[in-house]
């Protein structure tokens, strides 16, 4: 666990952020789970446990229920047994739903839990560090505009002394495509942003690359349902879609 | 006599009302609340990839009989002689021919109706004896989902008894009777109150997680 230990739970912060949030689909899961465990050996981390019963994803939403049940009122030991299931017990890679006879989507309310932890401050550091990032600079890597700019156009100076006439076109409008980068590329693998140049420059696309933020297509806010820091990621990339004109968003691989 | 015909009657009335009132009202509930925070399932609602996931999901041909076909096929045999017994009954239509409404229709042959009896009592054993023995199933398992699973075999138990006479020589056949009655309105009433309502909500709970599943081009 890499919280402060000191921080005091709250448990309006919790209902404040559960009430609006549980939608008829949530209260439905809940109740109608037939607790037939057809979703254990769908998840992996049941089968990489040794079948480990705590792993059923059915059992890793009992949380939700009780927290609802319990008004917020939880302490800080129970909620780090939360986290602990949130982050380290699923992936939320919705295998478990594709085979629940209700289509309970187990995924979802992993995410709403964690959601829930982010209330009270409860999240991996290197995420919250990162939703900082994003609030300050556009960028999960803290990058500004004028290091990104120049990191472009030194890559494309290297990149054309191999490939001559190649371009990395900075927020060339009506292009067709627009290409995003992961924000660590620029901040430790530039040659990977080189290597897509190449690609474009001998395919003969009509490409380009915006210069405010939106350029990052990572979004790890979502990673612990900070909704509103991850729809402002979004919301930049087709701002910066829209502004260029262009036919289409690329995401880096 | 008077509290046969108070089970017979008004209680029966009763659980009719909670079991089509209350099943109104939970679907009502869901349509309520999403209408308000399940927007996403409106906004893209389509309805090629909801009748898709009920066809697949009402039908033994979806992902989950191919996993673990055992289970899903007791449990098919299980719903399928559920819902269609205490429906096509002779015993019960006569009810409904002698009741003020005097509707009748064709009845199932009455040994193909006593293996459904049979077939629903058996699994409903077998699956209980599955939630005791498997690991899994007892760590998800409460109070209720033993009990309800003894409340919907109930019903059947003890209109094989009724029908068979099986026990006349312990309980009289109007004690059976009144017992066979209590047993099918306990599980009337039970049903919008508990798990149960998967019987309605199934449809929204499937259909709405098809509606986000299909768009994403994920199995419905």
């Amino acid at each position: 666990m890499a919280e402060e230990k000191s921080i005091e739970i709250k448990p309006d912060g919790i209902m404040e952020f559960l009430k609006p949030r549980m939608g008829a689909r949530f209260k439905t899961w809940l109740d109608i789970c037939a607790h037939c465990s057809m979703c254990a050996d769908t998840c992996h981390y049941y089968l990489s446990s040794g079948r480990n019963p705590k792993m059923i994803p059915a059992h890793k939403v009992r949380f939700l229920k009780d927290i609802l049940k319990k008004k917020g009122k939880v302490d800080k030991a129970y909620l780090e047994e939360v986290y602990k299931t949130a982050y380290h017990e699923c992936n939320m890679c919705r295998r478990c739903t594709l085979y629940c006879p209700f289509g309970i989507d187990i995924a979802m309310m992993i995410s709403l839990l964690r959601g829930t932890l982010l209330t009270q401050g409860m999240a991996p550091e290197g995420l919250k560090k990162a939703i900082e990032n994003y609030q300050a600079t556009g960028n999960q890597m803290a990058i500004t505009k004028e290091d990104w700019v120049e990191t472009l156009q030194w890559c494309e100076e290297e990149a054309a002394a191999e490939l001559v006439g190649l371009k990395i076109p900075i927020d060339k409008k009506g292009a067709k495509i627009m290409y995003t980068v992961n924000a660590r590329e620029p901040k430790f693998y530039p040659q990977d942003i080189m290597e897509v140049a190449k690609i474009f420059h001998v395919a003969g696309e009509d490409w380009t690359l915006p210069s405010e933020s939106g350029w990052d297509d990572t979004n790890l806010a979502m990673f612990c349902a900070d909704v509103k820091t991850a729809k402002t990621i979004v919301e930049n990339t087709f701002k910066r879609a829209e502004e260029l004109g262009v036919q289409q968003v690329a995401i880096t691989e | 006599m008077r509290f046969y015909a108070f089970v017979a009657g008004p209680l029966l009335w009763i659980s009719f009302a909670v079991f089509v009132i209350g099943s109104l009202v939970r679907i009502g509930m869901f349509l309520r609340v999403s209408s308000q925070k399940d927007k996403p399932v409106y906004q893209y609602f389509n309805l090629g990839y909801v009748l898709k996931t009920y066809g697949r999901w009402l039908l033994p041909v979806n992902p989950g009989v191919f996993k673990t076909p055992s289970f899903m096929l007791l449990a098919y045999a299980f719903h399928f002689c559920l819902i269609l017994v205490p429906i096509l009954l002779r015993g019960h239509i006569i009810v409904w021919e002698e009741s003020r409404f005097g509707w009748s229709w064709p009845a199932l042959p009455p040994l193909i109706a006593d293996v459904m009896t049979l077939a629903v009592i058996a699994i409903a054993a077998l699956f209980l004896l599955r939630r005791l023995v498997s690991q899994d199933v007892r760590l998800l398992s409460s109070f209720s989902d033993y009990a309800l699973l003894v409340v919907t075999a109930l019903p059947f138990l003890t209109g094989y008894f009724l029908a068979h006479g099986t026990l006349n020589t312990i309980i009289s056949p109007f004690g059976m009777q009144i017992i066979h009655l209590l047993s099918g309105e306990l599980m009337l009433i039970l049903i919008p109150l508990t798990k149960l309502s998967h019987f309605v909500l199934f449809f929204l709970s499937r259909g709405a997680t098809a509606v986000e599943f299909g768009r994403r081009g994920y199995s419905v």
